[in-house]
């Protein structure tokens, strides 16, 4: 039954880790944009729903509000730091050391408003029923299952049947060809970031109100996305999901036979592997760098 | 105060020591690893082990740190042989994190959450060189020991073998570099000159713990490296100062909370190293880069 329980956890973990890794692969399969700062938009989100739940705003506010922010913080990131970059310089390593540094100063002015500690709003979706004898599951499982199968799902059908979502796959295999027929790759590229900043939300939401949300908890979560998104092959949309569920499985899983302490240490054992042994990850292209 | 500045001095120097080995992965190799901090850390607990166990001698010290960084230095070059750009930063990432668990899980080899305290003063060559000035002297020595070294080699057909790989691999290859040796040797040295500066850290501190060699402070490191400049031998120099006197300056501004000083200094360096690679790509000491 603690089999059942762990595999229970990890699924709720895994379900709103497959969806942060879905945004960064997004982000990363449509602007080749290594966009680490991925994990701010999720504890700026995480903290918008605390603070306006704080305030005493409904919950749908609340949840609104923290989706406006992390949109708008993912958008203005490519439109004020990438994209000056990208004019002068593509070098990928920039970018990514730009993005560190928006993660720094992020979890700094976070730290400042609301201190360093963890902050949670508490909610009834954490208070387990016991389904079977010796396994207990909350509402919030529900939810974070529903939330990340029904997302998920909207974006891919997004991707596959709007012409928005064709340009944001076109961008991703030819942004010159794009651009020859008359779309903006700008405005593809807000798309994106939008999008994928966006699915950060369920995820801050939810661990803000089971867990509780840091301000450091945003290496976290860009070290989840990055994992993720490398096992199940980078750019891929299904791998990074299915990789992030995995991860979180594997995380709870582990405590079965090692102390829980090492359960982050194995995600990243399995990163470590892959891209040593797999770089092109479960769904990705071979790696041709 | 006088002794506060001799203690500032000597972290300048220590820093100094393991940006510059940073310098020789990130500026000079191209190879942008995240797993840097473990690294110093190996350093730190194998000095540690040694003071702790057998000697404070601290020729053996940088001997034994600098040999298990090498050694170490393999799950690093590996990933670095196989794959390039986002995959080894990934990779570097993973062995970071994996690396912290250990430091904080195994506590026979590391003292775990608690660490290794009460790490004797160093002597070298049998002459103490505890004390606060002398110990100074021996980092500062050595800083200009390793910044020799480094010059040197970057100057001899190593250094030029390595910045052509930096520049463009396959032309290297074409040229008959062997590349896999090259990145296997780069990465060796710059892990074992950090290991360097690692056990030069535990013995200013006498006190090393996981918690001091964690992902923040491999990306001091490398914020130190592209602040001042990669690429450069005063580059690393020019960062580490800024780096490490900006919390001192701040302690005398008047309208910052003490309590605060902390998360001033997090967010100054965080928005350098996003105004400079917008602004100014190659650094304070780096060439500034020409419009096209």
């Amino acid at each position: 039954m603690l089999f059942i329980q762990l595999l229970a956890s990890g699924i709720q973990t895994g379900a709103l880790y497959a969806l942060t890794a879905a945004g960064f692969a997004l982000i990363f399969g449509a602007t080749r944009i290594f966009h680490v700062a991925h994990g701010a938009s999720f504890v700026l989100a995480g903290y918008a729903f605390v603070a306006a739940s704080a305030l005493g705003l409904h919950w749908a506010a609340a949840v609104l509000l923290a989706t406006a922010v992390a949109v708008a913080f993912g958008m203005l990131v490519d439109l004020l730091v990438y994209r000056p970059i990208q004019r002068h310089e593509a070098s990928f390593f920039t970018v990514f050391v730009a993005s560190f540094g928006i993660v720094i100063c992020v979890q700094a002015l976070v730290q400042f408003q609301f201190g360093r500690g963890s902050v949670a709003v508490s909610t009834s979706l954490t208070r387990s029923a016991e389904l079977l004898p010796g396994l207990y599951i909350a509402p919030v499982f529900w939810v974070a299952a529903g939330v990340s199968l029904a997302l998920f799902t909207a974006v891919s059908l997004f991707l596959e049947r709007t012409n928005a979502g064709l340009g944001l796959r076109a961008l991703s295999e030819n942004p010159e060809l794009l651009r020859a027929y008359g779309l903006s790759s700008r405005r593809l590229s807000a798309l994106a970031f939008g999008l994928g900043s966006a699915l950060v939300v369920p995820g801050a939401i939810l661990t803000a109100a089971t867990t509780g949300i840091e301000p450091a908890a945003s290496h976290r979560v860009m070290l989840i996305s990055i994992a993720a998104s490398v096992v199940g092959g980078i750019g891929s949309l299904r791998g990074a999901a299915l990789a992030g569920l995995m991860l979180g499985v594997v995380e709870n899983l582990v405590v079965l036979v090692l102390d829980t302490q090492w359960s982050e240490a194995a995600s990243f054992v399995v990163l470590f592997v892959f891209i040593v042994f797999r770089p092109s990850g479960l769904f990705g292209k071979a790696v041709t760098s | 105060m006088i002794a506060y500045i001799v203690n500032l001095a000597t972290l300048v120097a220590i820093f100094g020591i393991a940006a510059a080995s940073m310098n020789l992965l990130i500026g000079y190799a191209g190879i942008f690893s995240l797993a840097h901090g473990a690294f110093f850390g190996i350093g730190a607990f194998a000095a540690a082990q040694l003071a702790l166990n057998l000697t404070p001698d601290l020729l053996l010290a940088f001997l034994a740190a600098a040999s298990l960084s090498i050694a170490l230095s393999l799950c690093l070059a590996l990933p670095a042989l196989r794959v390039r750009g986002e995959y080894f930063i990934a990779a570097s990432l993973g062995l970071q994190m994996f690396a912290v668990t250990v430091f904080h899980e195994a506590p026979s080899l590391t003292g775990g959450h608690g660490g290794l305290a009460g790490i004797p003063q160093a002597t070298l060559l049998g002459i103490e060189v505890g004390t606060p000035w002398r110990f100074l002297a021996v980092a500062a020595v050595t800083l200009v020991l390793s910044l020799l070294l480094i010059q040197i080699l970057m100057r001899g057909s190593f250094g030029r073998a390595l910045m052509a790989m930096r520049d463009a691999e396959s032309a290297a290859m074409a040229f008959g570099k062997n590349i896999p040796l090259l990145k296997t040797l780069a990465v060796a040295a710059g892990c074992g000159l950090v290991g360097i500066a690692g056990a030069l850290y535990a013995f200013h501190i006498s006190f090393v713990i996981g918690d001091s060699f964690t992902l923040e402070q491999s990306v001091l490191l490398q914020a130190m490296v592209i602040i001042g400049g990669a690429g450069t031998l005063a580059g690393p120099l020019v960062g580490t100062l800024l780096i490490l006197l900006l919390p001192a300056a701040l302690t005398f501004m008047p309208m910052i909370p003490p309590t605060e000083i902390g998360t001033v200094q997090q967010f100054l360096y965080g928005a350098a190293m996003t105004l400079l690679m917008i602004f100014r790509p190659g650094g304070i000491a780096g060439q500034s880069v020409g419009r096209r």
